[in-house]
């Protein structure tokens, strides 16, 4: 998986779950939850949907990994099979 | 025959709109299918059916036109061989009426600027039809009487109320129950003015996202007004340790996918749910002057919408539910309350409700009950604090749990007592 395909897939997912973001204003190192009024059900329906479309399960432990698109992104590419 | 009718949908709703059938005469339905969505303020609500049966008749066509709580909707044949339900085995959620709205003389005098608008119409304020809460009369009324008077259109020297064109009071009415945007409406009437066969002519659009978060306002506002007016609330907080919970949890998420990861907010509903067992005057509602207890639980989830506005759909027998179903049930809920899309039975029977603000870096919620229930619990954010255990100090999660509740049903001692029914709980995580 690419970078850009990876990035696709985060931000398909998020505009579902918040239909106002733009992709193009969000700051890739800024926390998610903070910079885009998630709450904590968003933010679990978000690594679902990400888990989902992606093959990828995301343990416990990695959920940190998922703070920022920047940090989500690396961790995507680096762990598609 | 059974009856099936527009449920309750919740103390501060009064009517809904029929969108749609979801069967037809002859199909054979079932108990708890969904057959029916109507429109509220709160968003499309899917209606179920208490009943196995067969549709014999569907009475009222989809339309714009505003249906009661109660009315009646279609017909429905028992299958052979099943007894007729009597009729208190309706289910409790329609048995349940929402106590009216008592407003105060104050309230239903309708304001000076739509008292002026009258005289100046010389419309008789006693002669209309009051479409306001609580009976109030609103612009919109003292227009349609107006209307009424001069036969047919718009009287003279009326700037429309909102939007540009100029529009018959009739038209007007109509293009907000059918979400036609009157500007972009082409105009037949008299100077250019939008009449009703325009807007019927018009194509119809589902309302804008604005139209429905200002319609759900005027639902929430209606509703905690009433509350703030008639429940004498009381409130209680404490501090209590997570440490044993979170810890617990954590282990138990790091064994699961993260489709089935479970979020502390369904811990601490299910302990809810368990603890008002302990205090079960905090779980009902006050309907007519008195209390209503409820034995099933089923507790209302303070949803925000991201458009702005707020829901608290039920999950309903939250004390039974395993951690794992608490949590799916409570995703769903949330998912189909912020598309606006909840069930009739959700919206009608929540006997207590709890907010869960800390998600959004709120220390401490006050909250509001809401009428017809006599208690609400809030939870704040989580956050590192220095507790004793075996006399040291020692930083552990704690979360601020607020209680308000209704003084003429219970005491701070009895809503106390639920405060540390859910302290203790939430040390034996492993019992939930």
């Amino acid at each position: 998986m690419t970078p850009q395909q990876a990035r696709q897939i985060i931000f398909d997912v998020l505009t579902d779950i918040a239909p106002e973001v733009d992709r193009n204003t969000v700051d890739d190192n800024r926390d998610l939850t903070e910079q885009l009024d998630l709450d904590s059900m968003d933010y679990l329906t978000w690594m679902i949907g990400i888990a989902e479309q992606t093959g990828i399960d995301i343990p416990q432990r990695d959920v940190s990994e998922f703070l920022t698109i920047a940090t989500a992104v690396t961790y995507l590419v680096e762990h598609h099979g | 025959m059974i009856d099936f009718v527009v449920p309750s949908l919740g103390a501060d709703m009064d009517r809904a709109t029929l969108v749609g059938w979801l069967v037809e005469p002859g199909d054979v339905v079932k108990k708890g299918q969904i057959i029916a969505e109507v429109e509220t303020e709160k968003g499309v609500i899917e209606v179920e059916c208490w009943h196995d049966g067969v549709v014999e008749e569907l009475v009222v066509e989809p339309g714009p036109e505003k249906l009661p709580v109660g009315a009646l909707l279609a017909r429905i044949r028992p299958l052979e061989g099943a007894p007729t339900p009597e009729p208190e085995a309706q289910p409790p959620t329609q048995a349940l009426k929402a106590p009216p709205l008592r407003p105060t003389a104050r309230e239903v005098a309708p304001a000076p600027p739509i008292r002026q608008l009258a005289h100046r119409l010389g419309v008789d304020l006693t002669r209309l039809e009051r479409t306001g809460p609580g009976g109030v009369i609103t612009r919109d009324d003292v227009l349609r009487g107006a209307s009424a008077l001069a036969g047919q259109g718009s009287p003279a020297g009326i700037v429309p109320a909102r939007g540009r064109k100029k529009a018959s009071p009739r038209a007007r009415w109509l293009a907000s129950q059918l979400g036609v945007d009157l500007d972009s409406t082409s105009a037949s009437g008299p100077e250019d003015m939008v009449v009703a066969k325009d807007i019927e002519a018009a194509p119809a659009t589902t309302l804008e996202p604005e139209d429905k978060v200002a319609a759900m306002r005027r639902a929430i506002a209606r509703s905690m007004s009433h509350s703030k007016r008639e429940i004498p609330h009381y409130y209680l907080a404490t501090h209590i340790d997570l440490d044993k919970s979170l810890s617990w949890l954590e282990a138990v998420n790091a064994e699961r996918s993260i489709s089935r990861r479970i979020l502390p907010a369904a811990l601490l509903l299910k302990a809810t749910a368990l603890a008002l067992r302990e205090v079960p005057e905090l779980n009902g509602h006050w309907i007519d002057e008195e209390f209503h207890r409820s034995e099933a639980v089923h507790i209302g989830v303070a949803i925000s919408i991201r458009e702005g506005g707020l829901v608290a759909p039920a999950i309903h027998n939250a004390d039974q539910l395993e951690l794992g179903e608490m949590m799916e049930l409570l995703r769903d809920l949330v998912t189909r309350a912020r598309s606006w899309r909840l069930r009739s039975s959700e919206m009608s029977d929540p006997t207590i409700t709890v907010t869960n603000l800390g998600d959004r870096g709120v220390e401490t919620a006050f909250p509001v009950i809401i009428p017809p229930q006599v208690a609400m619990v809030g939870l704040g954010k989580v956050v590192d604090a220095i507790v004793p255990v075996k006399g040291s100090p020692v930083a552990h999660p704690v979360i601020h749990v607020t209680l308000a509740g209704d003084h003429r049903v219970t005491d701070g001692h009895r809503g106390g007592l639920l405060l540390s029914t859910l302290e203790g709980l939430l040390q034996e995580p492993e019992s939930l």
